[in-house]
């Protein structure tokens, strides 16, 4: 059964924009899973598993790139689109890097959010 | 009789030895001063030439023409000879070095480091060390003594080179803050995007929340608090792309881009930000151009932002491009403050703004040109402007093209 309300994860680091990420999303009518570390999206099965995932990349004592990476190398979760979302003036090339779907760079338009994300759910 | 004839065989004895004296005092003077090469002394039957080895010309004259103070001493530490850049060093004649003890000059704080840097050399055949000596106008002189040993007029004697190194702890000194002043950037970047990404996220979840209520007015307001908030945005972006251009971290990404598109793009984006100025938009053929798109989209807006920041209200601005051989020539003119002559080669200087009764007057970091001119100069461009006081600048950049 396909639910077509869209879940979005979001691992960020800082209440306040885990908090922003989620208002802004949740006033678009998606369900927002907050995660200060992004570790816990392996302990989900295939029915509860998100449709997109925006991930930070510097989290206290994480790599979002790893995680990316594992998320990609997973048969599970590899279709599942990644987006990163820094502070780091290198994200685009982060980006490519590491096979992630796109990206948003700190501080962010609420609108390129939402077009970005938008774009990522129609294409998957 | 007698005894006034002895007064006056005493006056002119005395008048004789007087001249006698002077005459010798200039001899010394001019050994001293190291104008003399060679003695010729008037014997009887022949005449005798003594050269002074140590004085050989041709090195005299290499050794006179040296920046550093060069000089040679005896085992009793005396000056046998100084060059007059020693005596320029320390500020005295050369007249009073030569001929005595060199530790005369020497100031007491240093005097037994540099006995012990002429024992170690005697020893060593060679020894370096740091100290201050007094020098011009009352202030000092961070010098290095290096000393050596060698060998001279059948003796031994020391060399003693003393090289102002002012200069180079000067810049050792700039060096180290403009370093620390890097570092700074770089966390002062990084901590500064966190909270503004906060404010910009909440304003714009207020913005939103009032246009859906039909609250223009609030929105309005938080519309004008968001475009302050990307003014802050930029400001963090130069300060963090000055670091990596310092650094040569700044990272471009190349491709084939369309011009005309790019400045097109910036023109609707930097339009309705810059109101009250009209644009005069001449746009020749567009051409491809190789390079970084973003970067030089920022150079484009950096020009324009300029030209709205430094013009009065109700003016034009020119944005035009023409091509010029293999490169096609960008422009934005405007009719402002103008910049100084004296002023417009510094321009492009990192931390460079203009001066004048005005300058408080605008913000800004002065950031902005010297990272357009850095971009510009990295796609093998040119940057330039021309500009008149009180009437307005012309800021120009040039770019090949690709066919």
């Amino acid at each position: 059964m396909h639910s077509e309300v869209k879940k979005i994860f979001i691992a960020d680091d800082d209440p306040d924009i885990l908090d922003i990420l989620s208002i802004m999303l949740e006033t678009q009518g998606y369900t927002v899973i907050k995660s200060d570390k992004a570790n816990n999206i392996f302990e989900y099965s295939k029915g509860e598993l998100p449709d997109l995932i925006l991930l930070d990349i510097w989290m206290a004592g994480l790599d979002g790139r790893e995680i990316c990476e594992k998320l990609k190398r997973n048969e599970l979760t590899k279709d599942i689109p990644v987006i990163f979302i820094s502070a780091n003036s290198s994200i685009e090339e982060i980006t490519k890097e590491y096979n992630a779907n796109g990206f948003i760079s700190k501080p962010f338009e609420m609108s390129y959010l939402l077009d970005i994300i938008h774009d990522n759910l129609l294409a998957c | 009789m007698e005894t006034i004839k002895t007064n006056k065989e005493l006056i002119s004895q005395v008048e004789y030895l007087q001249s006698q004296l002077i005459e010798a005092h200039e001899i010394i003077d001019a050994i001293r001063g190291g104008e003399v090469d060679a003695f010729i002394i008037k014997n009887e039957d022949k005449n005798e030439l003594y050269t002074l080895k140590s004085a050989d010309k041709a090195y005299r004259i290499f050794i006179e023409k040296m920046n550093d103070g060069a000089l040679t001493i005896n085992k009793d530490g005396i000056i046998l000879y100084s060059n007059s850049s020693f005596a320029d060093l320390i500020d005295i004649p050369l007249v009073n070095i030569t001929g005595f003890l060199f530790l005369n000059f020497i100031p007491d704080a240093y005097k037994n480091v540099v006995k012990e840097l002429i024992e170690t050399a005697w020893q060593e055949e060679e020894s370096k060390a740091e100290i201050i000596l007094p020098g011009k106008d009352n202030n000092v002189v961070p010098v290095l003594l290096s000393m050596n040993t060698f060998e001279i007029d059948g003796g031994i004697a020391l060399s003693v080179i003393a090289t102002d190194i002012s200069l180079q702890k000067e810049t050792l000194k700039q060096k180290k803050e403009m370093d620390k002043k890097d570092e700074f950037i770089s966390i002062a970047s990084h901590e500064l995007k966190t909270p503004v990404t906060s404010i910009k996220g909440y304003v714009q979840i207020l913005r939103f929340n009032f246009q859906k209520e039909g609250n223009i007015a609030a929105a309005e307001l938080l519309n004008k608090v968001d475009n302050q908030v990307n003014k802050l945005t930029t400001l963090i972006s130069d300060l963090l792309d000055v670091k990596k251009i310092e650094n040569g971290q700044l990272q471009y990404h190349e491709d084939v881009f369309d011009f005309n598109e790019l400045v097109n793009e910036i023109l609707e984006e930097t339009g309705h930000v810059l109101n009250k100025r009209y644009f005069d938009v001449q746009l020749a053929q567009t051409k491809l151009i190789y390079g970084d798109r973003n970067k030089i989209g920022q150079v484009i807006t950096n020009l324009i932002d300029n030209a709205g920041k430094y013009s009065p209200s109700n003016t034009t601005i020119c944005v035009n491009t023409i091509i010029e051989g293999n490169n096609i020539k960008f422009s934005v003119q405007d009719f402002g403050i103008g910049i100084p002559k004296g002023q417009q080669i510094k321009i492009f200087d990192r931390f460079f703004r203009v001066n004048g009764e005005k300058e408080n007057t605008y913000s800004g970091l002065g950031l902005g040109l010297y990272i357009s001119a850095e971009i510009i100069k990295r796609h093998k461009g040119l940057i330039g402007v021309e500009s008149k006081e009180n009437e307005g600048s012309t800021f120009y950049f040039e770019l090949p093209f690709t066919n």
